[in-house]
């Protein structure tokens, strides 16, 4: 048996994912580079005797220290040092993609470049000398079409070739012209001598030329400062004979080198202009159409995230909240269980299963589209479009997806930060997510406004949803003064050639961050949801005011008071909201008029058999995915949410009426639109950025928040005399 | 002149990088050095960023960037 560990490394948009999903497939594993929010991909795979760890290195265009990527990819190569390194290159800009392939080779890693992308560059005309590539870089190259799974045989083979040293590849080390070259020697030569420890540990090429470059990072490894004299003197002659920056000096060459590179191997021959990208673009990047495009896109984007999942959560809801809930009641019943079991398997277990089962439609639907999006290139469009108004509040013009997803539901809109850039701009556009009012909260104010302000509805509710965009921007502006300084992310981005998305790499994807969601946020959901039924339940069988959860509300309900919603029963509804938003509502009801609810569901539900109920479940399957499709075709409503609710609903809402004023209610409605996001969107928060850190801000900066805001509605509404 | 300051579907060649640290050295591993040859292809629709196409690729940056990229038009 003999194991070789294989790095893919390539410039984002290269097709490298579609490649690595060719070669591995369902293999792949999908993670997080220790302590930072990059996707690591790893796979194993056996090919007769040989083992290949394959290990997909961040996409970048550089190897310099500057992003976060670059560095994880840096390190990675020079520490773990890879027997092989696969470089992804998109073969229709190869000047650009060889730019860091000329800095792979300063590693003296063997390389294999993909040249992918074959087909498209050959309908432009592009005619590439591959024997002459081969022989200039010292590198092996194959021609790819990961789309079509072209090329993936032959690198495989080209991996076992080397494996088992049937087929040298050994880089060439570039001449970077007499200056740089000499410094290297003088570098190389003296440390040699002085520490020969440190030219074991790296590549002796890389660290020179790093060491020249005056790279801060390298530098602070190898303990050395960068005035030492035998640097110094290596360097000076090139001070002397030019003026620019060395750093700047060095990508020049490098660039001359990609450029003489393609100048020799590519030549190009009038094809097809298919200028595709640029067609759609005139349009979709339009002065005057471009907002208008946008616009609609983003609507069609929302509406097909939402609209089209939500039937299906409701179904998954429906279902087990209905006959699952119900039969295993009634299988408990006649096994004889005690009371409380019964209780904490029907509404602790199986609500907390059903609470993560309901999430998996929508962000199956989410993650979906947002693959979509970036595959076939329109993310970065969003981007160009909406990068103005996104900036003025201190994000990159990429948060504006998650933002928005974010009116649908907040916790795919956190993993959909992942679209962005920078660590700072992922954590700083998370905290601003739960801003924007996500559908749980609309069974919140459907109440409250039903009871309240049924007159003035759709200005209530329009109210609601423009305050928290408007305290997005607030916070994102005092944010970015304090904990999120740093500097304010750059927006220098390629926008990348329209391209159809793979749909098996659209499913792959989307099958991961499900599966990975089902695993790690599931368990977290489930034990929630028991310790919520625990909390409501013990000591079992008291009155809901003297419970658990009844006593946290009493304990903390003064807090409330100068808000105007001071009463145990409403603290602990928002204590319980913690759960998702719309529990708000179901604790209110349990707590106000318990007694009429619980006796009208036993009422409805005994009378059906067991095969009834399979029967319905599988028959509302059905109706699930026509009113999916429906929804799809027809008009945008919030209408599935609110309508049947309504009826239902008639003894709360008088319960309510006695107790909160327009005011208070306004008050308490935007202090739940504001305030702690749900501890799913913290499952999330944690998943994605790998610690409680970011959500235990989001709970201490939202509450205040929240608390602020609702003080100033309600106090300055009772100056103003309502 | 700066980059910020052309026109769509004007031609320029860049003199001189004018920024520091890693906003220049970013600039420089997208492809923009001195001596390349770009040319503005869009404005976004709300004015800010800018489409260039440069080493035969379409590149966005904010005019704020831009306005440290030093450049002569030659169409």
């Amino acid at each position: 048996m003999k194991t070789i560990t294989v790095a893919i490394a390539g410039n984002p948009n290269s097709g490298k994912s579609t490649l690595i999903n060719a070669i591995a497939g369902t293999n792949l594993q999908v993670g997080n580079w220790p302590g930072v929010t990059v996707e690591k991909k790893t796979a194993t795979l056996k090919i007769d005797d040989l083992i290949i760890n394959l290990v997909d290195l961040p996409g970048t265009y550089s190897l310099s220290p500057y992003t976060q990527e670059e560095v994880i990819a840096r390190d990675f190569l020079v520490r773990e040092k890879p027997d092989l390194i696969i470089d992804v290159v998109d073969s229709t800009n190869l000047e650009r993609n060889l730019y860091l392939t000329v800095q792979l080779l300063e590693l003296g890693i063997p390389i294999i470049l993909a040249l992918n992308i074959y087909d498209e560059a050959k309908k432009k005309g592009y005619e590439f000398d591959i024997e002459k590539l081969q022989e200039l870089l010292g590198i092996r190259v194959i021609p790819t079409v990961a789309t079509k799974k072209e090329g993936i045989k032959e690198i495989l083979n080209a991996i076992k070739d080397f494996a088992y040293g049937f087929y040298n590849i050994t880089p060439k080390k570039i001449n970077y012209g007499e200056d740089i070259e000499s410094s290297i020697k003088a570098i190389e030569e003296n440390l040699k001598v002085t520490n020969p420890l440190l030219l074991s540990k790296y590549p002796s090429r890389w660290l020179a030329l790093k060491l020249i470059e005056g790279d801060e990072l390298v530098m602070k490894e190898v303990d050395l400062i960068g005035d030492e004299t035998f640097l110094q003197e290596a360097k000076s002659h090139l001070f002397k004979s030019h003026d620019e920056d060395i750093e700047s000096m060095l990508a020049d060459i490098r660039y001359g080198i990609a450029n003489g590179v393609t100048r020799d191997v590519l030549k190009k021959k009038d094809g097809k202009r298919v200028d595709f990208t640029e067609k759609i673009d005139r349009i979709v990047l339009n002065r005057y159409l471009g907002i208008p495009i946008f616009l609609f896109a983003m609507w069609f984007v929302f509406k097909f995230a939402f609209d089209f999942s939500a039937p299906f959560s409701d179904w998954i809801d429906t279902t087990i909240s209905g006959p699952v809930t119900k039969w295993t009641f009634h299988a408990l019943t006649v096994v004889g269980s005690p009371q409380w079991v019964i209780s904490l398997l029907t509404e602790g277990v199986i609500a907390g299963v059903g609470a993560v089962l309901v999430f998996i439609p929508v962000i199956a639907v989410m993650m979906f589209i947002i693959t979509l999006l970036e595959g076939s290139g329109y993310m970065a469009r969003v981007a160009f479009v909406m990068d103005r108004l996104m900036h003025s509040i201190g994000l990159h013009g990429k948060s504006f997806i998650p933002m928005l997803l974010g009116f649908g539901c907040n916790v795919p809109s956190i993993y959909a930060t992942r679209v962005l850039e920078t660590e700072r701009d992922r954590k700083l556009t998370a905290l601003l997510v739960p801003l924007m009012s996500c559908g749980a909260r609309l069974p919140v104010y459907v109440i409250f406004i039903g009871a309240f302000f049924s007159d003035h509805a759709p200005t209530v509710l329009w109210s609601l949803y423009v305050l928290g965009i408007f305290m997005a921007i607030a916070l994102g502006f005092i944010l970015k003064k304090t904990l999120y300084k740093g500097f304010a992310p750059v927006f220098i981005m390629e926008l990348p050639p329209y391209r159809v998305p793979v749909f098996r790499d659209l499913m792959i994807h989307t099958w991961q961050k499900l599966k990975h969601f089902v695993i790690k946020a599931g368990t977290y959901i489930f034990a929630v949801s028991v310790i919520m039924w625990f909390l409501l339940n013990t000591p079992y069988g008291v009155e809901k005011e003297n419970s658990a959860l009844g006593r946290i509300g009493k304990t903390i309900s003064p807090v409330f008071e100068p808000l105007g919603f001071g009463t145990w029963e409403a603290s602990s509804s928002l204590v319980a909201g913690l759960i998702a938003k719309e529990v708000v509502v179901s604790t209110m009801a349990q707590i106000y008029v318990k007694e009429e609810v619980e006796e009208e569901k036993e009422g409805v539900d005994k009378e059906k058999g067991f095969i009834d109920d399979l029967k319905d479940a599988f028959l509302s399957f059905g109706f699930a995915i026509r009113d999916a499709i429906e929804n799809l075709i027809s008009g945008f409503g919030i209408k599935s949410l609110s309508a049947n609710e309504e009826e239902e609903q008639r003894p709360l809402k008088s319960k309510l009426q006695g107790i909160f004023t327009p005011l208070t209610a306004y008050a308490f409605l935007a202090f739940v639109l504001l305030y702690w996001p749900c501890v799913v969107v913290g499952i999330a928060m944690k998943q994605e950025f790998g610690s409680w850190k970011l959500y235990g801000q989001a709970l201490v900066i939202h509450s205040l928040l929240a608390w602020f805001v609702a003080f100033a509605i309600y106090q300055g509404g009772r100056i103003l005399g309502f | 002149m700066k980059l910020s300051e052309l026109k769509i579907g004007q031609k320029a060649q860049i003199i001189s990088i004018n920024t520091k640290g890693i906003i220049k050295r970013r600039l420089m591993d997208m492809g923009v050095i001195s001596g390349e040859v770009l040319k503005v292809e869009k404005i976004a629709p709300l004015g800010d960023p800018i489409d260039i196409v440069i080493k035969n690729y379409h590149l966005s940056l904010r005019k704020a960037e831009a306005q440290g990229i030093e450049v002569e038009v030659i169409e």
